[in-house]
């Protein structure tokens, strides 16, 4: 984005461009910038989001290609999150899950920053599906073909650390991102953030991360084996403690969510019925807005609520829902 | 003695009246009761006395005990029982229910390097004079294993030991114990302890970084098969049990399965180990491998278990459960993990955790061949608080 030299205006203060004030442009100290059009792309590599019927699938593949490279690096990685719950109800990312939520140790990290920053990671035969009009079909058809090979065609991934990593001060509201594993295709991202020691608390085992989300290492700590979109990832030791704190009980139990329903025969969300004018129908829409409030459960759809995010500017850092969830819980 | 100078010395009774002490017994009026005269008509006052008077005096003055015990028990009623009972009531109505959100609908946690069920060997099972020698949480105490197993006077080849889980940890010897179980093939399922330990171990396994000295280490100290970098998460005491134990114990626990099922014993019928409980409705391949090795109680609405004490304890829901089900579906769970609340003996579900590494007992259930049991203890002499 280019500076648009609009000078004077009340809102806008002495140094500060109009694209500032819109959220539009980042304040300087922050290191990581979300593209203009959705805070889920990364501007350098994409000008339009993708079509929502193709999110799904470039997500799955961007957990599959992450996971698979800091086993191989040795770097200590585990899901959290809207990843842990869609793990939990069927070892998948949820239909309606717009990001992947991960953290790293932070030795890790730091390991990651000494050797591996600015590395692209590239992979062949993803199992992702070409890009296309964006159509509907696309979806149901790659459901029943399986996933459509991309033969040849390689995809690149590109794992940033941030600079100011080092910096453990959860002040700094604009870097509370560490690393992110970029899809250099479509612009999505995966946000890393470290799970740092909290050296001022007495007890040992007070662990935080930059988002202000607060652990106790007993419950993360000895990491678990599982599989998740048939691959495999670390688990936090206490998963259902850690869902049942963030998201509630109710989480963990109730099979109708964003429009979803969790067959019991397939396990798997399957999306119910388009809303029409019906009574029944406008009260599970008004249910379903009210789960939607809980963080992680936002359906894709909101897009008000992302703008709305990067009007925001200031305490936005990157990470889409999982940046809002965070200052909104 | 003022006040007999001030009357010269003339009695008090000389100042009182003659008429006023004239009292006869012959009269009525002697014997009248004055207080009631004025409160009850005379002929009321004379159906009361009918009354009465055919009642016992004894049984009169027992009638006022009793109201008296009815004020008690109405007042302790509105105060104790009554809410108590409400509770009950309520926990009952709730464990009748069938929520139509409850727990158990999810694809059941898999974790990789951990068996769910394992089927207790045919061969193993009590037959003739044979026994069934199910152990409590020994927590490492090896000396009271072996007490405990000369007390029940155990047999080896002939009866069949199964350890509940939580084998290792806080006491004085638990690669003693891991080698003991071991020589007498005895059987034994995970606890919440083994899963720390195993966990901790695989994660170092995996790890292919070098060990950067952690913050309570000496630089001097030389590299072993532990990875600092895994333990530096605060847990030592985890790093120094796993540093004390052999290959070869470390994969004989490695082997323990999340839930024995050990199969039909006479009157109790099928009988499952666990360490710590198990959600009635679900099946045994179902149930949630943290949960059998932590939980304490359920959420009778959602039907989630917790490792908190906040909820309906898991048993109780467990046996409430049983009894619905008809005789030959029953299953009885044998487990340990609830130090606190000790050994706790129901019908279908056998606590027997009595808290031996803090100086309680060691208990052993003994089974034999009709499923008949007894319980056998040892004291302990205690090792942590």
């Amino acid at each position: 984005m280019g500076k648009i030299s609009l000078t004077g205006g009340d809102m806008k203060g002495p140094g500060r461009t109009w694209t500032e004030v819109r959220g539009l442009r980042d304040p300087p100290r922050k290191y990581f910038h979300e593209s203009t059009f959705d805070a889920h792309y990364d501007g350098r590599f994409a000008s339009t989001p993708l079509p929502s019927s193709q999110r799904q699938p470039h997500l799955r593949a961007l957990v599959k290609t992450y996971l698979s490279t800091m086993h191989a690096l040795g770097a200590e990685t585990w899901i959290m999150h809207g990843s842990l719950l869609g793990w939990w109800w069927n070892r998948r990312i949820m239909p309606w899950d717009s990001d992947i939520d991960v953290q790293v140790s932070e030795a890790s990290l730091a390991f990651l920053a000494q050797y591996y920053n600015m590395t692209v990671h590239t992979f062949r035969d993803l199992e992702v599906p070409v890009l296309d009009d964006g159509s509907g079909k696309e979806e149901e058809q790659e459901e029943q073909e399986g996933r459509k090979k991309v033969d040849g065609e390689a995809k690149s991934y590109l794992l940033e650390i941030n600079p100011h990593w080092t910096n453990g001060d959860v002040r700094d509201t604009h870097n509370v991102i560490d690393a992110r594993w970029i899809d250099t295709a479509t612009g999505l991202f995966i946000d890393i953030t470290a799970l740092r020691v909290n050296h001022s608390s007495p007890a040992p085992l007070s662990l935080y991360c930059k988002d202000t989300h607060r652990y106790l290492s007993t419950q993360i700590f000895p990491l678990r084996t599982s599989v998740f979109e048939h691959v495999p990832v670390r688990i936090p030791y206490a998963y259902q403690a850690l869902l049942a704190a963030e998201y509630g009980e109710d989480a963990l139990v109730n099979t109708e969510f964003q429009r979803h329903r969790f067959d019991q025969a397939s396990m798997e969300w399957r999306p119910v019925g388009k809303l029409g004018g019906s009574e029944q129908e406008k009260l599970e829409e008004e249910k379903w807005r009210a789960r939607g409030r809980k963080p992680g459960r936002r359906p894709l759809a909101v897009v008000d609520v992302d703008k709305e995010e990067v009007e925001a500017g200031e305490g936005e850092v990157g990470g889409g829902s999982g940046a809002f969830e965070q200052f909104g819980s | 003695m003022p006040y007999r100078d001030a009357h010269s010395h003339r009695p008090l009774i000389d100042l009182i009246p003659d008429h006023s002490l004239d009292a006869s017994d012959e009269e009525d009026a002697f014997y009248a009761h004055d207080e009631g005269d004025y409160l009850l008509h005379p002929k009321w006052r004379a159906m009361i006395n009918r009354t009465t008077n055919r009642i016992p005096r004894r049984i009169q003055r027992y009638f006022v005990i009793y109201l008296l015990f009815a004020v008690v028990l109405l007042v302790s009623w509105r105060i104790y029982l009554g809410p108590q009972y409400a509770v009950y009531r309520k926990e009952l109505a709730q464990m009748d229910s069938e929520p139509k959100e409850a727990f158990g609908k999810n694809v059941r946690p898999e974790f990789k390097g951990m068996t769910q069920v394992e089927q207790l060997s045919q061969k193993l099972l009590p037959t003739g004079n044979g026994r069934l020698v199910v152990v409590g949480d020994v927590h490492g105490c090896k000396e009271e294993l072996e007490q405990l197993l000369k007390k029940v006077d155990f047999r080896e080849g002939k009866d069949h030991l199964i350890l509940t889980g939580d084998i290792i940890a806080k006491g004085p010897d638990s690669p003693g114990v891991v080698s003991l179980a071991h020589r007498l093939h005895a059987s034994c399922v995970r606890g919440n302890h083994e899963d720390k330990l195993l966990l901790s171990l695989a994660e170092t396994a995996s790890h292919p970084n070098p060990a950067i000295p952690g913050p309570n280490e000496s630089p001097s100290r030389t590299p072993d098969f532990l990875d600092e970098e895994s333990f530096s998460h605060g847990d030592y005491e985890v790093r120094k049990l796993a540093k004390s134990f052999s290959h070869d114990q470390i994969s004989w626990l490695q082997k323990c399965p999340v839930i024995l099922r050990v199969g039909k014993l006479g009157d109790l019928g099928e009988v499952v180990v666990v360490h710590a409980g198990l959600v009635p409705d679900i099946s045994l391949e179902n149930q949630d491998p943290f949960h059998v090795m932590n939980m304490r109680t359920i959420d009778l609405k959602t039907r989630l278990p917790s490792e908190n004490r906040d909820g309906t304890p898991w048993e109780k829901f467990w046996n409430h459960q049983q009894k619905k089900k008809p005789a030959h579906e029953r299953t009885t769970v044998i487990y340990g993990h609830d130090r606190k609340r000790g050994k706790n003996i129901q019908k279908y579900s056998m606590g027997l955790d009595s808290g031996c590494v803090s100086g309680g007992h060691l208990t052993a259930m003994v089974i034999d061949a009709d499923g008949k049991h007894k319980f056998v203890e040892v004291k302990c002499k205690g090792y942590v608080d």
